[in-house]
């Protein structure tokens, strides 16, 4: 315990000592962990919405007549038996129409010109959990557009898909610069303690010559390596909480963000805990790797 | 207590010492005395594992140096309390933080610390100055010290490389008496010294190095 207390007091004093050094490298190593971080922020993000579009899979099947109040229940029941649907939706012709004019009121001329409603009737057709897939929805879609009766068969699968690859290049993305900005976060704290060490030389020679080992000399480096980086990544995840609210303020607009329910959402504490640990973990690594570097025979 | 059997060190092919062979014996009082570049240094270095043989044998408490783990040093160094020409203190660390260093480092509980270091300032007069960095001291007060440091911890052997190199007359023969009285508690002392007015003080054995070669030696006298 008395121990401890020495290392960080010995960690602390040196941090005290090197302030610009220490500044330096708290602030280069919070400047890399943002950017680790708002590529997490984006991906985070972009797989919320690829998640929740995924869940909205919508297939929409144009009838090529408008069928009695009979037929439209006969077609419910007919695509509810499908195994991939999970349930069916009838739109009319006029019910369609009312849709249109409410969401685009200032189109109505167009319909006004043509006199007869040119929309036709639909079935919207959720689709069960196991088949939201771009195979099984695509298989889907073929055996309905056979159907006679039915004009065209809509779904919007492939532009999902095509985000949820999107999500995974930001995946390898964040891997890829997770590892860049590592080497380099790392490098600076290991310059920054060698810069210490060679200040504090002296004093090393002459703990070693009084019976110090190497861990009793090297724990306090190592803890300020750790206090350094802990200290990046808790400045970091302010900065990048402020940048967040700061983004989230500037894109607050009526109705859905990009077909998110809530909105932006900031990291969740799994991943904040973890970014203050790349700090730590940083810190301890660059401190390990100056001094190694201290290593003598004797 | 320190055996060294035909050691000899060479630094660039050059040697520093060729061929010492020498004992000293528990308890005794050694004063290894030489000109500038005579090998004293490079001898204390290697009797403190600082430095390693590159021929011959050296024992310290028995142990081979030379066979020493990397590991094993530290524990060997703990035994031993070193004075060096330059004080070697730890300036933004006070009196009291500096004596207390080889305590902490072995792992003593605070009550011991104080304890120790408090006897060991008395020992060398110099408790007053305890809360002082080593830059408001004089000289003479560093030297004391950094001989405070060394005998902290009650060591078997104490080693010193020029201790009084710094000192006036007067200082250096008060810094010997010191030596003097911690050798009586059955300390072994080894100095190094060029300064021909500790040979006067010292009621020991004489070692002449010169030219990295033992020349002469002298049995204690008085």
């Amino acid at each position: 315990m008395r121990r401890l207390s020495y290392f960080v007091a010995e960690a602390v004093m040196n941090i005290r000592i090197n302030r610009a050094t220490t500044v330096i490298a708290v602030a280069t190593m919070a400047f890399t962990l943002i950017c680790f971080g708002v590529f997490l922020l984006l991906y985070v993000n972009l797989k919320e919405v690829a998640g929740s579009l995924q869940n909205e899979i919508k297939v929409v099947v144009y009838l090529a007549d408008d069928p009695s109040s009979q037929g439209a229940t006969d077609w419910q029941r007919r695509l509810k038996a499908e195994p991939e649907v999970a349930s069916v939706v009838y739109i009319s012709k006029e019910q369609a129409l009312a849709e249109f004019r409410a969401q685009f009121p200032s189109e109505q001329h167009l319909l006004d010109g043509l006199g007869e409603n040119p929309l036709p009737a639909s079935l919207v057709l959720a689709i069960a959990a196991p088949f939201r897939s771009s195979h099984a929805v695509k298989r889907l879609s073929e055996r309905l557009s056979a159907v006679p009766g039915v004009a065209q068969v809509q779904y919007s699968q492939d532009w999902i898909e095509n985000l949820a690859a999107v999500v995974r290049y930001f995946e390898l993305g964040a891997l890829a610069v997770g590892a860049v900005l590592s080497v380099a976060s790392m490098t600076i704290i290991a310059n920054t303690i060698r810069l210490t060490l060679y200040a504090r030389k002296d004093e090393i020679e002459i703990m070693r010559l009084i019976g110090a080992t190497r861990t009793f000399i090297n724990v306090p480096y190592l803890l300020e390596g750790a206090m350094l980086g802990t200290l990046g990544g808790a400045l970091s995840l302010a900065m990048l909480k402020g940048g967040f609210e700061f983004v989230k303020l500037q894109l607050a607009s009526p109705g859905r963000f990009w077909g998110m329910p809530s909105g932006l959402n900031f990291l969740p504490v799994q991943l904040s805990v973890l970014i203050l640990l790349a700090g730590l973990v940083l810190g301890c690594a660059g401190s390990l790797v100056s001094v190694r570097e201290l290593r003598k025979p004797r | 207590m320190i055996q060294l059997f035909h050691v000899s060190k060479y630094y660039e092919k050059r040697p520093a010492l060729l061929d010492i062979t020498l004992q000293i014996e528990k308890g005794e009082f050694v004063v290894l005395l030489g000109p500038s570049g005579a090998g004293k240094t490079t001898l204390l270095k290697l009797i403190s594992c600082a430095e390693t043989p590159d021929e011959g044998q050296i024992l310290v408490q028995n142990r081979n140096i030379a066979r020493l783990r990397p590991s094993d040093v530290p524990y060997l160094r703990r035994t031993m309390g070193l004075v060096f020409q330059d004080f070697k203190l730890l300036p933004k660390k006070n009196v009291f933080e500096n004596v207390a260093l080889p305590l902490m480092v072995q792992g003593a509980t605070l009550f011991e610390i104080r304890k120790k270091v408090t006897e060991a300032l008395k020992a060398v007069g110099i408790e007053q100055k305890k809360d002082s960095r080593p830059a408001m001291l004089s000289a003479g007060e560093q030297q004391r010290v950094c001989i405070a440091r060394a005998i902290v911890n009650t060591p078997i052997i104490l080693l010193a490389d020029e201790p009084t190199g710094n000192l006036d007359d007067t200082l250096a023969a008060e810094i010997v008496d010191l030596f003097k009285a911690i050798n009586q508690r059955g300390t072994t002392v080894l100095i190094a010294t060029h300064n021909r007015h500790v040979i006067g003080q010292v009621n020991g054995r004489l070692v002449s190095l010169n030219e990295g070669k033992l020349s002469r030696e002298y049995e204690p006298v008085g």
